[in-house]
């Protein structure tokens, strides 16, 4: 999680492409969540990064209210996509008060860079350590439509609305299989003890008025 | 007591509202407004003069260019729509009002059925519809529109 350094121009481009699909930090109202991402930005992010503009500008007019939004303030690296590293650079205020929105803090570059440096050799300790131990699958699927005029994309968009904890959807194609008509080949990963063909091949074969039926075209351990 | 009926108006049908104490009143907005004020929900229309305006805009846009629309004009509605959400949250201000509910009903039937390539490229309305239909009470009976990223299609903006 985290946006990486939000003082820089790397870790605003995080910030743009996840507000991109998301009108907040976090669910469907102003947070504690915007308010602190919010603080942790030094100035309006540019045009060019229109979403986080957009978004900046947005919680800007809540200014008067930030105090009592709703949730809970976390640090900086709790939000954000998943899967990008948590290497948040901090300022040396530690205290939970309300940062001043406009106030600038100057004395806190050469502790931001300390910590900054501390974090990164502490997350390369952990990574290099991490085991892996969660068994995972690749697995690929055959997803039969029942003629050549069933639409593909919807019933594409219908597999990958299926989402269980443990499952990832990858990439697809779809293959011809004679007269006219594809099949859906899609792949994903899914960890062992979380995910089974048996539980996916329900969800799938649930869509009746798309899928006829579902294969396991491919199973590797990975 | 209120009672909803339809009128039909030449080809079109419209929604008139009948209560004890008061005329008839016709059509969508009229009654999507009053019942704003009815249930003491003034800011729905807006709070300052220039925002009840906006409001009114795309209560407005509703009714003339999204009701009865041909299939031609989906795609100037879905563009008109993407490039004005790009710098805003909702249509008309910092909060929610009744022109992103009815503009959320308004375009549902077009939303449902687009396919992801369309939504990704569409990507400031499919936020903005993501957001609306998330907004609690509003949905009703509709179906929900799964928005999902696939980045294989990414939207020409960038």
């Amino acid at each position: 999680m985290g946006f990486g350094d939000l003082k820089t121009p790397g870790g605003l481009k995080v910030l743009n492409d996840f507000l991109a699909d998301k009108s907040y930090i976090e669910g469907w109202v102003p947070s504690q969540a915007d308010v602190a991402v919010f603080d942790a930005i030094p100035s309006a992010p540019s045009t060019v990064q229109c979403h986080a503009l957009r978004w900046y500008n947005h919680i800007k007019s809540f200014q008067n209210q930030k105090g009592s939004l709703p949730g809970v303030k976390k640090p900086l690296g709790q939000y954000g996509p998943s899967g990008v590293a948590d290497n948040t650079a901090t300022d040396s205020k530690d205290d939970d008060d309300d940062m001043d929105l406009f106030g600038s803090d100057d004395e806190e570059d050469a502790e931001a860079e300390r910590l900054k440096e501390e974090r990164i050799a502490a997350y390369a300790a952990k990574k290099s350590k991490k085991p892996t131990l969660i068994a995972k699958s690749s697995i690929l699927l055959d997803v039969k439509p029942w003629d050549d005029e069933t639409d593909m994309a919807k019933l594409e968009e219908c597999v990958r609305s299926i989402s269980m904890d443990g499952l990832l959807w990858g990439q697809s194609k779809l293959v011809p299989v004679g007269y006219g008509i594809k099949k859906l080949q899609i792949g994903c990963v899914v960890e062992d003890d979380k995910v089974g063909t048996d539980q996916l091949e329900e969800q799938i074969t649930a869509f009746e008025d798309y899928v006829q039926s579902m294969d396991v075209a491919a199973f590797n351990k990975i | 007591m209120m009672a909803l009926r339809e009128l039909t108006q030449g080809d079109k049908k419209v929604p008139v509202l009948h209560s004890n104490n008061g005329p008839a009143l016709v059509g969508l907005v009229t009654i999507a407004a009053h019942l704003a004020q009815e249930a003491k929900r003034p800011e729905l229309l807006g709070g300052s003069a220039e925002h009840k305006a906006l409001v009114q805009q795309w209560l407005e846009y509703r009714l003339t260019k999204v009701d009865g629309c041909h299939k031609d004009d989906i795609k100037t509605i879905l563009k008109d729509l993407n490039s004005y959400l790009e710098d805003k949250v909702y249509l008309a201000g910092n909060q929610f009002t009744l022109a992103d509910t009815l503009m959320y009903y308004g375009i549902h039937h077009i939303i449902v059925d687009l396919a992801i390539q369309e939504k990704e490229k569409h990507m400031n309305v499919t936020r903005w519809f993501d957001h609306v239909q998330h907004y609690t009470g509003v949905r009703h009976h509709l179906p929900p529109v799964v928005v999902l990223r696939n980045r294989v299609y990414t939207s020409g903006h960038h």
